[in-house]
């Protein structure tokens, strides 16, 4: 008979498990505190073509954080030890699953219905799109069976630290250009607090990744299909951002911060970086910094608010305070 | 749209090289700015006769030869062009044109330089007085001086906004009342105002409506319908509109009050851009201290068996009477649990602002008039106000004070550097006052009258952290204390000499003088036993070549104010100014700086802005507020405060690591070292790199 185990939290799994959900729960947040209502008159001063591009570079963002809530984490977290592991996991897949409606939260704002069900259909549609998520599906489908090889596993993980850290940059691009351009900035709030959860998502899972990855028997047989993989998405993307990208004259840009973030997602799985990348767009770069910046309280919502965690009572000492005149 | 070459520049500022900003890239993003933007979309003309007659006759400028000739505004530009102004940052320029400079109806052509502003500006107030408006001319090209945002876009323009911005008013406890604030709220919003209640005197959740328990709304309602009033009646869709609810804290209300704020709240009760700030009486932090039991009163329950408005009763010495008083009700609850409520919303949300009413009502110069009863949108206008009695259609509104106040700010390096504090000070106070005199807000008659009566100003300061640090001076020094001292006391006497003279020249008193602490001269208690000087040799030196103010100065200028009188009921408040601190080229208000480089993200832009005279010599000294003890600020603050009669307003900085317990100790430092309000509460998060590398 199976014997079933309830997770403990008073026992430390490992040094990061805890420390990695209280962070998930800091940057809790919700799609609807934001306002992205107020950006519908610098939507309408868009041109034609970056309102294309923008919308479908959320339409992909969408696929993709559907794809991590309904079948990566839930997979993932079947095969990893640790209820800990699993608990950080489960709380990250409903995170993807704010993620995926918020963008909805954005277009539905600023676009028509029928847009709406245009660019859906794009989505499903789109050839370069559909295969970035068939490829990174069949590593999550290897997962369904009972029990699962290291080698299994492993790519498995890689697998969802590249969808995190690599292929969703490409979509976050557009946003982040335009907002630190002061165009479509509400929006931009809630792409930030994206970036910021797929961050430690990605550097989360890269951990359990490395993990697995030193249990392996011949890990360079890994190592090397790894690389492969990641050569195959890589070559997609490029077709991807000049798809996107070509019109509004963005693709050598979106390309180099492309290699960029494949070189982030190598060294989240403890890897060295593949390419050499040059000079990064720094708009979008200084956009992804999600240290807090400040804000006008009147114009905007700040994205650096958090849930907050210490909630520690008064004693009677804390009145004890010295307020003697300073002069 | 192609990526603009200027932001490209500003936001490499960014990239490191040695360890080292690279601080270059900023006057190159400042050139590229003029050369390829500004400069290929500014109107040119021939003559400044022709630039002056184009402006008017287009009506753009409003009819400027009714007071001058040209001859005569031809010498205020020669002044003002002589001094060969530039912007010494992308952010002060970027500011500048983006959101100051008039541009043509097509939105695209910049018709104004920053000089030509400053001139409009200069012209209007000086209002045919050429040597005034030279005097106006000079203080602000010197850039000692910053009239708030509304006056400094509008002034002189033919099809603008008001002059004033920020205004105040009670709401009553009846529907008229609330239909009366709602449309002050969208017609003051409309012109560009920004607008703050005080809803504690509207009855509470479940209380009685002609005599019918529990058919009350309380006050989540009342937000929420202001809240959607503001963002309808925006400015013409260039910003959206700001508005402020103060609800008092012993009103039973508090708790759904401050809940409005969380993060996860059923929408109904969601107010998203609404600010909300707490009253706070000396009662509520001494039961918090005592840890007695506290009680919140349902405030019509008290109206009913007082014919007094719950926030009208002096807490200290009502609040065992309402206890003990059957017939009102009441709900029991723990203070310092409240407080550590306020704490956790203000983690979450930067809100409430507090406003610690005893301490505003302490020095209060028109006590015998009136109380304060709450604060504004920035938390440092404090004036007096009572809520009107509105009536129906053909019955006549018994109107009492809303509060109307114009702001601007002094730039304390350059007024200092330049040893003209007197000079500015009393240009300021000149500036301001006719501000006044031309805002005529007839479409809410309570504003109107307090204006009217009063002539309210709010003169403040920014670019403290900026000029302490060019000295090389420490914001939490000893030094830093000594200086703010002594530089504030020379605010406030400058301040009083000139709204005396000013009552002189005009034979006429704000309305109530006579029974004001100027009349009888309890005001000046501070100032006559001892001289107010620098203690350190250091600042004495930043000092040397102007006049402090001694005992005598203070005991002479009492005399004379006894005699003629003060033209404002309030004179000096210290706003957080925002927009207005960067075409200075100044760190804002008297706060500390969050950073060596800003990252600022309006609703708008996202821009870098290095501290002003940023270099590696003072990098040290522009030490993060984040990590500043915060009541080392507090304190500062409080040093400031004993000579600013209204507010100031004060940001708290915090960690993530910060619990709710060590913020609420801040609202106790606070309190008790006199300070009148708290601002909001900002919070740096701990970065994941941090996280990451701490611990595994």
């Amino acid at each position: 008979m199976n014997q079933y185990k309830a997770v403990n939290w008073n026992t430390p799994e490992n040094d990061y498990a805890g420390m990695f959900w209280e962070q998930n729960l800091r940057q809790f947040w919700v799609d609807t505190e934001y306002i992205p209502s107020k950006d519908i008159d610098s939507w309408k001063s868009l041109t034609p073509e970056i309102q294309q591009a923008y919308k479908r570079a959320l339409g992909g963002l969408t696929l993709l954080d559907t794809l991590q809530s309904h079948t990566g984490m839930p997979k993932l977290l079947d095969h990893i030890d640790g209820l800990q592991n699993k608990a950080v996991l489960s709380f990250m897949c409903m995170m993807e699953a704010i993620h995926a409606k918020s963008y909805s939260t954005i277009f539905t704002t600023v676009n028509s219905t029928a847009e709406i069900n245009e660019l859906f259909e794009w989505v499903e549609s789109n050839k370069l799109l559909q295969f970035k998520a068939a490829t990174i599906d069949k590593y999550y489908r290897n997962l369904d069976a009972n029990k699962v090889s290291n080698e299994t596993l492993f790519m498995g993980l890689a697998a969802s630290v590249l969808l995190e850290s690599f292929l969703f940059y490409s979509g976050f691009f557009m946003p982040l250009w335009l907002a630190g351009q002061g165009q479509m900035v509400a929006s931009a709030d809630i792409i930030k607090k994206i970036v910021a959860d797929e961050s430690i998502h990605g550097v989360f899972v890269g951990l359990l990744a490395q993990d697995v990855y030193k249990k392996l028997p011949n890990p360079e047989k890994c190592k090397e299909e790894l690389v492969k993989l990641l050569m195959e998405l890589y070559e997609n993307e490029l077709k991807y951002t000049d798809e996107l990208y070509t019109e509004v004259g963005l693709t050598a840009d979106v390309k180099e911060y492309v290699r960029y973030n494949a070189n982030k997602a190598m060294m989240n799985l403890g890897f060295e970086e593949l390419f050499e990348v040059k000079a990064v767009n720094s708009i979008v770069l200084n956009g992804l910094n999600v240290d807090t910046t400040q804000h006008d309280f009147f114009s905007k919502k700040s994205t650096n608010y958090e849930k907050s965690m210490e909630v520690v009572y008064l004693r009677d000492e804390d009145f004890q305070v010295e307020a003697e005149p300073v002069f | 749209m192609v990526t603009k070459k200027w932001i490209l520049l500003n936001n490499e500022i960014m990239v490191k090289n040695d360890d080292e900003f690279s601080l270059h890239k900023d006057k190159e993003a400042v050139r590229s700015y003029f050369l390829d933007y500004v400069n290929k979309n500014t109107v040119f003309f021939y003559t400044l006769k022709e630039k002056i007659d184009y402006l008017i006759e287009q009506e753009y400028y409003i009819d400027f030869y009714q007071w001058y000739s040209f001859e005569q505004m031809e010498e205020v530009y020669d002044l003002v062009y002589a001094k060969k102004f530039r912007f010494q940052s992308f952010m002060s320029a970027f500011k500048f044109f983006q959101s100051y400079a008039l541009r043509d109806d097509s939105g695209e052509k910049f018709l104004e330089r920053y000089e030509d502003r400053v001139v409009a500006v200069s012209l209007f107030l000086g209002r045919g007085d050429v040597p005034q408006a030279k005097q106006y001319a000079e203080m602000l090209i010197n850039q000692e001086y910053q009239p708030a945002t509304p006056t400094f876009l509008n002034s002189g323009k033919k099809r603008s906004g008001e002059l004033v911005s920020c205004f105040l008013d009670e709401i009553g406890d009846n529907l008229n009342g609330i239909g009366y604030a709602i449309d002050s709220a969208m017609k003051l919003s409309s012109i560009g105002g920004g607008v703050s209640f005080n809803i504690s005197k509207v009855r509470a959740r479940g209380e009685s409506i002609k005599d019918v328990e529990g058919r009350a709304g309380g006050v989540l309602p009342i937000m929420k319908i202001l809240e959607d009033t503001f963002s309808y009646a925006n400015q013409l869709g260039q910003r959206p509109g700001a508005g402020a609810v103060y609800l008092n804290v012993f009103h039973t209300d508090i708790e759904e009050f401050l809940d409005c704020k969380k993060i996860n709240v059923d929408e109904k009760v969601r107010i998203k851009s609404l600010s909300i700030g707490v009253i706070v009486p000396d009662k509520f932090m001494e039961l918090a201290e005592k840890d007695e039991a506290c009680y919140l009163f349902y405030p019509h329950t008290v109206y009913k068996q007082y014919g007094k408005y719950l926030d009208e009763l002096d807490m200290d010495e009502m609040y065992e009477e309402l206890v003990t008083n059957p017939l009102v009700k009441k709900k029991k609850i723990n203070a310092r649990h409240l407080m550590v409520k306020i704490a956790q919303t203000q983690k979450e949300s930067g809100y409430p602002y507090l406003f610690f009413k005893g301490n505003a009502n302490k020095g209060h110069a028109l006590k015998e008039i009136g109380n304060i009863k709450f604060s504004n949108l920035c938390t440092e206008i404090m004036q007096v106000s009572e809520v009107s009695d509105i009536e129906i259609y053909g019955k006549e509104d018994q109107i009492r004070y809303g509060i109307s106040c114009n702001l601007g700010s002094l730039n304390i390096a350059t007024v200092m550097e330049n040893k003209r504090v007197k000079e500015a000070v009393s240009t300021a106070m000149r500036s301001l006052t006719i501000v006044s005199d031309i805002t005529n807000i007839a479409m809410v008659p309570s504003v109107q009258k307090a204006n009217k009566e009063l002539h309210s100003v709010g003169l403040g300061a920014m670019n403290l952290h900026g000029f302490l640090t060019k000295n090389f001076i420490m914001y939490e020094s000893k030094e830093a204390l000594d200086f703010c001292n002594v530089f504030f006391m020379m605010v406030n006497f400058y301040s009083i000499q000139s709204s005396m003279e000013i009552a002189r020249e005009r034979k006429e008193t704000f309305v109530g003088f006579a029974e004001s602490e100027y009349a009888n001269g309890n005001y000046f208690a501070q100032y006559l036993s001892k001289d107010i000087a620098p203690v350190n040799d250091k600042i004495a030196a930043l000092f040397e070549g102007m006049e402090i103010p001694t005992v005598a100065d203070w005991t002479a200028l009492m005399n004379e104010v006894k005699v003629h009188g003060l033209y404002h009921a309030y004179r000096l408040a210290i706003a957080p100014n925002q927009s207005t601190s960067y075409i200075m080229n100044a760190t804002a208000s008297v706060m500390p700086v969050v950073d060596v480089i800003e990252v600022r993200e309006y609703g708008d832009s996202t821009t870098y802005y290095p501290m002003p005279y940023l270099d590696n010599d003072n990098y040290f000294f522009y030490k993060s507020a984040y990590d500043m003890d915060q009541k080392n600020v507090l304190r500062l603050i409080s040093v400031i405060q004993k000579h600013v009669d209204q507010g100031i307003s004060t940001i708290l900085h915090t960690n993530t690591k910060d619990s709710t317990r060590d913020i609420a100790k801040y609202y106790i430092y606070a309190h008790k070292m006199g300070l009148k309000s708290l601002y909001y509460t900002r919070t740096r998060k701990a970065s994941i790199d941090e996280c990451v590398s701490c611990s595994v």
